[in-house]
């Protein structure tokens, strides 16, 4: 298993506390395309952001390849984040300042790769997602799917082992949102990479291996 | 008789023209007298003080300076008059700026015979008369304006002159200072020193003890003042 | 920390970024940077300008007085040879006296004038060399050798010229008689030749007559109450000073014009605490003013830095991204006010200085004022930029990405 999630617990306190996550038990190979569905406030998009390291749950553990993600420091999961995670979120999170091409590369350069080299993985990268001919284009110029392909070729330069997508499609229309999906699904049938998706269109289920239904704050069936 | 003139006159003459500034002056000053001469611009005080101090002749009258008659007395004996018998303040007190003050004071005893510890301790004892003990040392750039006329008063008194002429000794001093100034003319008065004040301020002229008012060359006044309208300290010297 | 990272991406902000924005962050800090200097400078010029004016009318650069139990310098051999020392531009030798002067304006004896002034005798050639008193008459002129009966004034006593010191002057004008009674008692009247005005109050309160009148008075020959040396570099007094107690003017009493500045060097403490005060402002000033700009472009670009930290990026790479920034400002700032001062403004002033009233005044702009500046801008934009960059990193990737 790529990943294990024991007795995953995430809860905000204050005067009334809420529990966002309430005790959450799963595995996922190795391979998989993972959706997460669920009504709004069912936790679907905590769950994910523990996953990826984006947040820190109150209790339980989640393990990455056989390491426990609560066990590293700060500096540890920056560069765990860098290295083996990829992330696609609702609003592209583009820099607007970056070039197509330099937003692909840019995790290549925090991991201290050459200069020809990460031009050109970028370069191929961009191919891969169909943005050849928009390699010095800022995000301005670009449509909205045009802008979240970019992002997946970003969230990919790095070769991470689970990519993680948050309510991907949310933006963009339905003939862009087709895209994305079977872009996503050819990377998991052709590298097989892993996807984790959070999704609230019930179509997309088309397009995963598995889902996992949350309410409340618990997985209600898989 | 410190002092005695009779029928002074000083009379000028320019191009044949004849103008005449003392009209007959007489008064006589004792030793220990603090006299005021008062006037406005143009009614002589200032020659008088100038023929009283030996830096001009009277055209006629007599003077006589301790019993001497001045228009006797040769060049240099007048020279001597004016180093060792007189003594001046004035309003501007132009104090050597890069020496100390008690150096400015002993300056005046370089052209007699003191050795220079009696210099010294002649000039200290004068800056002390002064109220300026704790400044010996002091340059006049680290003096007020009260301090510096304090120092030139010292520097006056230093060849212990028979008689002192302060010419508008606080014409240049703040109110405060001109008071501290005055205070310490009275307090040198007490102690024995004649003085003799020129002004044209009634305020000022009360320290004294007597006044002799001018007016176009004739003394008008001459009355020992009653009610001192000195100012207290706190008010204003009329300037 | 990824140094790389953080420049390329410091690099496109900027080059991508507003050009208003960058144009007017550069234009403040060129002028927080020139005010600094500015400033400095104008009171180094104030300083230069007083110093000048006494070393010029008043002291030159060395002034030699008597042993302590003496009166005069009477060492004549040594006295003579002080102009051997090389480098030596001129020597001068003055008598004093405090005498009082007499002076009836309307010559008709009434309001006749009378006051103590400060009496100094001049070898006009020999002065000449060691002051600029000559090069500063206003009426009439300077001394000769020979004079006799002449004597020159200065514009103080002269009254009517608007000095400091009017309502004190006797109202003296060129031609006319004056009477002087020295400390000695003995008298003489002399014709005024000259009137000067230099741009000390002190130097214009002063009467002068020549050296062989003086001596004639005092009854004395080739000694001095003081002697007055130029040099040819200024600044290096101490040498020659040692030179000239190795003639034999062991016990003589020299020093240097810094050490007789008195009111003045008390004044340059003063303008320099000043200075040093608004320099510090106007660095408080910059960098506050680099913080707010980089306040906002953190608060602006707050979900990009959690999306940075989403991909891997370390909290101190972007600190650093946001530094280089404030960096880049505070350096184009100083080199475009060093630019300003050296080429525009400082020569502008030279041209054209300024008129107060201790002397004319420019920029002094020193390697010191240009080193020091330099320092507080940039560290004031480092100082400013830092803080908020450093806010802005730490803040959670939920927070900065979702709110």
């Amino acid at each position: 298993m790529i990943i294990e999630v024991k007795n995953l617990k995430k809860t905000y306190e204050g005067a009334v506390p809420t529990y966002a996550l309430k005790k959450i038990n799963f595995g996922v190979e190795k391979g998989e395309f993972i959706a997460l569905m669920g009504r709004s406030g069912s936790g679907k998009s905590t769950l994910l952001h523990q996953l990826g390291l984006l947040d820190t749950p109150t209790a339980g553990e989640v393990i990455m390849n056989g390491i426990n993600l609560m066990s590293l420091t700060e500096k540890q999961k920056s560069k765990f984040r860098l290295e083996k995670l990829g992330y696609v979120f609702q609003s592209y999170a583009l820099l607007p300042e970056l070039t197509a091409l330099e937003s692909v590369y840019l995790p290549l350069m925090l991991s201290n790769v050459s200069k020809k080299i990460y031009i050109k993985k970028a370069t191929e990268m961009l191919k891969k997602v169909g943005l050849a001919e928009r390699l010095h284009h800022l995000p301005k110029e670009m449509s909205g799917g045009e802008q979240q392909r970019v992002a997946i070729a970003r969230a990919l330069v790095n070769n991470p082992m689970i990519l993680f997508a948050d309510e991907p499609t949310a933006n963009l229309d339905t003939e862009s949102s087709k895209v994305i999906l079977k872009l996503f699904r050819e990377l998991n049938k052709e590298i097989g990479q892993t996807i984790i998706m959070v999704t609230h269109e019930p179509d997309d289920k088309k397009y995963v291996d598995r889902v996992i239904w949350l309410k409340d704050g618990a997985i209600e069936k898989e | 008789m410190l002092i005695s003139i009779k029928d002074l006159k000083k009379e000028f003459v320019n191009d044949e023209v004849v103008t005449k500034v003392l009209h007959g002056i007489s008064f006589d000053i004792e030793k220990g007298d603090f006299i005021s001469i008062m006037g406005p611009s143009g009614s002589g005080k200032s020659t008088l003080m100038h023929i009283l101090g030996f830096l001009d002749k009277p055209s006629s009258g007599s003077y006589h300076f301790e019993g001497e008659d001045a228009s006797k007395l040769e060049d240099d004996k007048l020279a001597e008059m004016r180093s060792e018998k007189i003594g001046f303040v004035f309003q501007a007190f132009n104090l050597l700026n890069r020496v100390s003050a008690l150096e400015n004071v002993m300056l005046p005893l370089i052209y007699t015979s003191k050795t220079k510890k009696e210099r010294m301790e002649k000039a200290k004892h004068y800056l002390t008369e002064v109220g300026l003990e704790h400044r010996f040392g002091h340059t006049p750039n680290k003096l007020s304006g009260g301090e510096k006329q304090r120092v030139a008063i010292a520097r006056a008194l230093v060849n212990e002159p028979h008689i002192i002429f302060a010419d508008e000794p606080t014409g240049n001093l703040d109110s405060k200072s001109g008071i501290q100034i005055m205070k310490i003319l009275e307090d040198l008065n007490e102690k024995g020193h004649t003085i003799i004040l020129v002004t044209h301020e009634k305020q000022t002229a009360e320290y004294a003890k007597r006044i002799i008012r001018l007016k176009d060359g004739l003394v008008v006044k001459d009355f020992v003042v009653n009610n001192r309208n000195i100012a207290k300290n706190g008010d204003e010297l009329v300037k | 920390m990824n140094i790389k990272t953080a420049f390329f991406l410091a690099i496109t902000s900027i080059k991508r970024g507003n050009k208003g924005t960058l144009a007017m962050t550069i234009l403040i800090m060129t002028l927080a940077y020139v005010n600094l200097v500015f400033i400095a400078s104008i009171f180094g010029g104030i300083v230069e300008a007083i110093n000048k004016e006494a070393v010029d009318n008043q002291y030159s650069n060395i002034v030699i007085e008597p042993a302590i139990d003496e009166k005069y310098i009477n060492n004549k051999d040594a006295i003579r040879q002080i102009e051997t020392i090389p480098k030596i531009i001129g020597v001068s030798s003055h008598y004093i006296d405090n005498p009082i002067v007499k002076y009836d304006e309307h010559k008709d004896n009434k309001d006749v004038k009378s006051s103590r002034w400060i009496l100094k005798s001049i070898n006009p050639p020999d002065e000449k060399k060691v002051t600029k008193i000559h090069e500063s008459i206003i009426e009439g002129s300077f001394l000769e050798t020979t004079d006799r009966n002449q004597i020159l004034i200065g514009k103080e006593i002269a009254g009517g010229y608007g000095g400091d010191l009017d309502h004190l002057s006797l109202g003296v004008s060129v031609g006319d008689e004056i009477d002087v009674f020295f400390n000695n008692g003995i008298n003489r009247s002399y014709i005024v030749k000259g009137i000067f005005s230099t741009k000390s109050t002190q130097a214009d309160q002063m009467l002068f007559i020549t050296k062989k009148e003086m001596e004639s008075i005092l009854k004395v020959h080739n000694w001095a109450s003081e002697i007055l040396v130029k040099i040819e570099d200024t600044g290096n007094e101490d040498v020659y000073i040692e030179q000239i107690r190795e003639l034999g003017l062991k016990k003589e009493d020299i020093k240097k014009w810094s050490d007789l500045m008195g009111f003045t060097s008390g004044a340059s403490k003063s303008f320099t605490m000043i200075s040093i005060i608004l320099g510090v402002i106007g660095t408080v000033v910059a960098g506050v003013t680099i913080f707010i700009i980089i306040f906002v472009s953190v608060v602006n670009k707050r979900k990009q830095i959690g999306i940075l930290k989403a991909i891997g990026m370390e909290e101190d790479t972007i600190i650093l991204y946001f530094v280089i920034q404030a960096l880049f400002y505070g350096v184009v700032g100083v080199v475009l006010g060093v630019s300003l001062i050296l080429f525009v403004i400082r020569p502008f002033f030279i041209s054209n200085p300024l008129d107060f009233p201790v002397g004319w005044v420019s920029l002094k702009v020193t390697f010191n004022i240009i080193k020091i500046s330099n320092l507080s801008l940039i560290g004031a934009a480092l100082i400013g930029g830092f803080f908020p960059a450093y806010r802005g990193a730490k803040e959670s990737i939920l927070k900065s990405i979702w709110g």
